[in-house]
């Protein structure tokens, strides 16, 4: 009996001793290399592939400093992200979306790393925008993009020439005659891939921009440059009526309930002639084999009454957490992903709009499905980059609250009026409640 | 005939006669008296200490930790203000025009899943009793699904169900049953049936797996018995299957209410709560209002829903053992 005790206590012991080293090891451990946590938010297979790629040539760069990369799911990664920052342990480097931002930075869980990045030789290379999005109003400087998300829009070449269109759609009504002429639910051909589930009411809100651009606060795209919302523009109405019979006339009926996969879906498989989406999907449409390069192209995003539109430009990059025991090395890790072939490599091969300049001489963003972004960038009084409010802390209260409003609408439920007026008020409200967000 | 039904077995051995412990062994020894002493204390104290430790640090310190957020104002996007407001975060739930449609949809989906699963796991159970080639492989093929993660066979009915590329109304047009293609996830008439369906197809296994369970302890002899009483197949169900296995019926109806009131996964898949939050039931919602950073909200929601489960189980139990009691 006193032989078998000392075995369990000494299993005990000797487990208790191992787990010890092991704690050991990635704080330091004995070859001296500083481990540190990276956590990505966006995860996809792809996507991981060439960041892995890619912190194996820093590591081989920086031989003392080990990147131990994780990479939960999509779905749960900003929750996971929160989790992780709350108990101050476990991460250094995170991905920071501009949706996350402003609720990390408020509870203090990012580092401001302007410190660090202050002689960093990689600022001049930045993109104008990468500059902007990489401070916010007070200098402080809480992620790097590593690229931006645009929309553009998707059109089936062959189809909209067989009804008898020689050009893609130019403005959201151009967009309703064209998707409408192409929809024959009979033989299961569709019109428009519309977006009724998550992220749904992102696309009505960008009609609604484009419709009301003329006197949108550019800064702040859900405010009018009189300081009230853009639902309470008299355009509002308009737009919103516009994307009602988008879905009603030109739109398959179970899209009320499509997200990204099934609109991506839609268009990939041949079944809607239009797509409104980043250009990561470029990728995904190019490998379908229903229909191939020759049967569709991008256009540039639609415009409003007024001729104009609106790019709400999506940014997310690398920041460092605020209980972060390494943040010169994170620091670097962020700065060498940021610049030259490292940047370069990763917007290219997952389809992100680059945050360098010397990406504008590279001939694949000039060509193909890429050149309608360039288009748009070249003409800067027509497609205005707008920010909208996504750092602010309510923000993932809205998008859910948004997402389920439209969907209310799509089906009947509550009128175009009625919500632009609840959405009217529900920004007023906020602003006036919390008026430094 | 000696009758060795379970009630049988588990009457006390020692009715009329001595107890237990001093009770003379087969053999004519006398089986030693266990002493309590500090020792045997601390051996017994040590070999529950892990457990003891592992439940407390995982499950109630969250539990506790959990349940004060809900009379806190806690909100993930922004814990500078994480003051006391009492009963807000309950005041809020119940003001909040979802709550009507979620609870009545939690109940639908209770029961509406519940019954046929119940059924039909019950007919698979009885089925699987019997001999028959390749027996083996039936149940491992029928058992197959409750291996698979509940939001993964969500994501796949949401496929099936898609009204433009989905099977389902793929084999309904074939068939001719319909001649438009149904958008079975757009529309919430048909929504919360969708999910019910995929629910029902996921849940019959483990009625099965319990049932046939139970049917394979019953002894052969109780249905040679009732063979012999002259009793037909349906008589025979009624009268010996089942009362010989109330107590695994009423124990998986219990944890299987429970595990569907708790069962969010499957629903997250399909419909992400929509279309317009009409498949809600109150654990997605509280997902959703999770998400949204509330966790005061999701909090309380979460102590809503454990002390409707926990005042359901007390009721049931009650009522199940006294239906026991007044049939035995």
């Amino acid at each position: 009996m006193r032989t078998r005790n000392m075995a369990v206590t000494l299993a005990v012991a000797s487990a208790l001793a191992l787990s010890a080293c092991a704690d050991g090891g990635s704080a330091g451990g004995k070859s001296g290399a500083v481990h540190i946590s990276m956590v990505e938010s966006l995860t996809n297979p792809s996507r991981t592939v060439v960041l892995k790629k890619l912190i194996g040539q820093f590591e081989a760069q920086n031989p003392t400093i080990k990147v131990d990369l994780i990479s939960p799911p999509t779905d749960q990664a900003d929750q996971k992200i929160q989790q992780m920052l709350q108990s101050g342990t476990g991460i250094d480097a995170l991905e920071v979306r501009d949706t996350t931002v402003g609720a990390f930075s408020t509870n203090g869980w990012l580092h401001d790393m302007a410190p660090e990045l202050k002689d960093w030789s990689g600022w001049a290379g930045l993109t104008d925008n990468a500059t902007r999005y990489s401070k916010d109003t007070k200098g402080r400087t809480f992620y790097i993009p590593y690229g931006f998300y645009g929309l553009t829009l998707y059109y089936r070449t062959d189809l909209t020439a067989k009804a008898g269109f020689s050009t893609p759609p130019a403005s959201w009504d151009d967009l309703l005659t064209q998707a409408s002429a192409v929809q024959k639910p009979d033989l299961h051909q569709y019109g428009y891939a519309f977006r009724g589930g998550k992220g749904g009411s992102n696309l009505a809100v960008l009609q609604i921009e484009a419709y009301v651009a003329d006197k949108i606060d550019r800064d702040d795209a859900y405010k009018l440059t009189d300081g009230r919302t853009i639902f309470a523009a008299p355009e509002a109405l308009d737009a919103l009526n516009t994307y009602l019979k988008l879905f009603q006339q030109a739109s398959p009926p179970s899209s009320v309930a499509w997200g990204f996969p099934e609109m991506v879906q839609g268009f990939s498989s041949g079944s809607t002639a239009f797509l409104l989406q980043d250009p990561e999907v470029i990728a995904t449409v190019g490998q379908s084999k229903a229909i191939n390069t020759g049967q569709w192209n991008t256009a540039p995003l639609l415009t409003g009454p007024g001729g104009k539109g609106c790019q709400p430009v999506g940014s997310a990059g690398w920041g460092t957490a605020a209980s972060s025991k390494h943040k010169d090395e994170t620091a670097k890790l962020i700065e060498f992903l940021a610049q030259g072939d490292a940047s370069a490599t990763f917007t290219k091969e997952n389809g992100l709009v680059p945050v360098v300049k010397s990406a504008a001489d590279d001939p694949f963003y000039k060509t193909g499905p890429w050149a309608s972004y360039l288009a748009m960038n070249q003409s800067p009084d027509k497609y205005l980059t707008v920010v909208q409010p996504r750092s602010v802390a309510w923000w993932s209260e809205w998008s859910q609250k948004a997402d389920a409003d439209v969907q209310r609408m799509l089906l009947g439920k509550v009128s175009t009026k009625d919500l632009l007026a609840d959405w009217d008020a529900y920004w007023t409200a906020k602003w006036k409640n919390q008026p430094n967000q | 005939m000696t009758l060795s039904t379970p009630e049988h077995t588990e009457r006390p051995a020692t009715t009329g006669g001595a107890p237990r412990a001093t009770r003379t062994a087969p053999g004519g020894h006398t089986p030693r008296k266990r002493v309590f002493n500090v020792r045997r204390g601390l051996t017994i104290a040590g070999f529950l200490a892990p457990a003891v430790l592992a439940v407390t640090v995982f499950v109630y310190y969250p539990m506790i930790t959990g349940s004060q957020m809900a009379f806190r104002h806690w909100n993930l996007n922004d814990l500078t203000d994480t003051s006391w407001i009492g009963l807000g975060n309950f005041r809020d739930i119940f003001a909040d025009p979802a709550w009507g449609t979620v609870l009545s949809n939690t109940v639908f989906w209770v029961v509406a899943s519940i019954v046929p699963q119940f059924l039909i796991g019950f007919a698979i159970a009885l089925w699987l009793r019997r001999r028959f080639r390749l027996r083996g492989l039936y149940q491992a093929l029928i058992f197959f699904p409750w291996a698979i993660s509940g939001f993964l066979i969500g994501i796949l009915f949401r496929w099936m169900f898609n009204g433009e590329f989905g099977v389902v109304n793929d084999l309904l047009q074939r068939a001719g049953l319909i001649s438009q293609p149904i958008p079975w996830l757009a529309d919430p008439d048909t929504a919360m049936t969708a999910v019910v369906i995929a629910n029902v197809w996921y849940g019959v296994t483990f009625f099965a797996i319990m049932i046939l369970a139970a049917l394979q302890s019953i002894p052969d002899e109780l249905y040679e018995a009732s063979a012999l009483d002259g009793a037909g197949r349906v008589r025979t169900l009624f009268n010996v299957t089942i009362p010989s296995i109330r107590g695994t019926l009423s124990l998986t109806v219990l944890l299987r209410v429970i595990w569907i009131f708790n069962f969010p996964d499957l629903i997250f898949g399909m419909t992400g709560g929509g279309p317009a939050d009409q498949t809600h039931i109150v654990t997605t919602w509280m997902i959703s209002i999770a998400q949204q950073g509330n966790y005061g909200k999701a909090s309380a929601l979460g102590l809503i829903v454990m002390a409707t489960l926990f005042v359901f189980s007390l009721f049931y139990l009650t009522a199940t053992r006294e239906r026991k009691g007044s049939t035995s």
